[in-house]
């Protein structure tokens, strides 16, 4: 069967593809890693009454029908994707941090100037 | 500075799914193209069919809307094949 696949391309030149290996146990289930209750949550004694089902045919034994594959495949990516993002979203906010505390130093630097000046000016 | 509403949608990605049938394929695009988008301005999306496959682009004004958003998609397409899947 062809695969579900995913295109990313981001302003800053980052492009990237996603594709899922059809034999890896990542893309053959539907219970991502990126969805549902987090394990605190479940930890605390929570249930996931939206926990998805198990995709069809794999509970019989027999093989997986072809939208079960499907589901499975998606569900996989979707957390390829979800890791990725989240990933950037992080690089990000470090950049942003760095950015703000460039700022912020800058910021004191000319105050620290200025003061200085008035403090010349106050001498003479 | 720019304010949150003049800010490009440059962050995209595109999704292929390949259903079984044309027919599963352009069901799916219509069940998913009603949903309205809360926020147009922070993130779009458009949805298309050919052949067998769904063809899903999205667009947004960083990663952390287009996180969400897809996410959120994805979950919908999800909930539209294990349905086909239980009727078929």
């Amino acid at each position: 069967m062809a695969l579900p696949v995913a295109k990313y391309s981001a302003p800053d030149g980052v492009d990237e593809s996603f594709v899922p290996i059809p034999d890896d146990p990542r893309y053959l289930t539907t219970e991502g890693r990126t969805t549902g209750p987090s394990d605190h949550v479940l930890n605390a004694g929570q249930i996931d009454r939206d926990k998805p089902s198990e995709p069809k045919g794999a509970h019989d034994g027999t093989q997986m029908t072809y939208l079960g594959q499907l589901r499975t495949q998606l569900t996989g990516l979707q957390d390829d994707i979800n890791e990725f993002l989240t990933e950037r979203m992080e690089l990000a906010k470090n950049k942003k941090k760095k950015a703000d505390a460039d700022e912020k130093r800058i910021q004191e630097e000319i105050n620290q100037l200025l003061d200085g000046g008035d403090a010349e000016e106050d001498a003479d | 500075m720019k304010s949150q509403r003049e800010m490009p949608l440059d962050h995209t990605l595109e999704l292929k799914i390949p259903f079984e049938t044309e027919k599963q394929a352009s069901i799916a695009t219509r069940v998913l193209s009603p949903d309205p988008i809360l926020k147009p301005q922070d993130f779009q999306a458009d949805y298309s069919s050919e052949n067998n496959v769904v063809l899903a682009q999205f667009r947004s004004i960083d990663d952390r809307v287009l996180r969400v958003g897809v996410s959120s998609v994805i979950d919908s397409i999800k909930t539209i094949i294990e349905t086909m899947d239980e009727l078929s």
